[in-house]
């Protein structure tokens, strides 16, 4: 886990990881949410309705932002305070996604990043967009 | 940048950040005269005015601020290079 503090980061760094939508991340994404919408959970009805199978929860797809600020960018004095983000594409089952965040402003007077987010397939599409404002906490 | 046209500017700030154009800003609001100005949406009009001004606030500038106006007054003394 990284531990950057306000005057560590600099506009322009970027972190990024890796991490493979499985079946098992569908059903606890399910349980805890109690979202049971058919789209995400019955491989025949979303295939029916022209997507290649059960597409991932968008939320489970932004949920890697979670991991993104509180683990790499800045790490250990993370906590968010907004995320505005888009979903241009689908995500499936099996679907190995990249996950970057690139700081684009630094406010050091209120402790506050603005990260450029992005999350891409493995072919290189974009599946999320958008950015998150993250506090650095002091200490 | 004149003092009028800073508080112009700090108005649209407020009501884009607040998703209110309702609001009217002079200076001596502060925060106990809008109910959901709370400690993050201070942070983000803050960082909302270091990005339109094109200025970043010190540390103790922001603590000292109690209005609208001491925040316009730091601005206008930073476009003076004073």
């Amino acid at each position: 886990m990284n531990t950057y503090d306000i005057e560590d980061l600099y506009t322009g760094q970027t972190e990024q990881f890796e991490t493979e939508i499985s079946s098992e991340m569908f059903d606890a994404f399910r349980a805890f949410t109690c979202d049971t919408n058919p789209l995400h959970c019955d491989e025949d009805y979303a295939k029916n309705r022209g997507f290649k199978g059960r597409v991932a929860y968008g939320m489970l797809t932004a949920s890697f932002l979670s991991t993104l600020a509180g683990v790499f960018l800045p790490g250990e004095r993370s906590i968010i305070q907004s995320v505005d983000v888009r979903f241009p594409r689908p995500v499936y089952e099996g679907d190995i996604l990249l996950v970057r965040g690139t700081v684009t402003e630094i406010h050091e007077s209120v402790r506050q990043i603005t990260v450029a987010v992005e999350i891409k397939n493995q072919r290189d599409e974009s599946v999320l967009k958008g950015k998150m404002k993250v506090g650095v906490r002091n200490g | 940048m004149p003092h009028e046209e800073i508080m112009q500017k700090i108005g649209e700030i407020f009501c884009e950040v607040f998703d209110d154009d309702s609001l009217v800003i002079t200076e001596q609001t502060s925060a106990k005269d809008i109910e959901d100005w709370d400690s993050l949406m201070n942070i983000n009009l803050i960082a909302a005015m270091e990005d339109t001004f094109g200025i970043r606030f010190a540390l103790k500038e922001v603590s000292d601020m109690q209005c609208v106006g001491d925040a316009a007054d730091i601005i206008e003394r930073k476009y003076a290079g004073t």
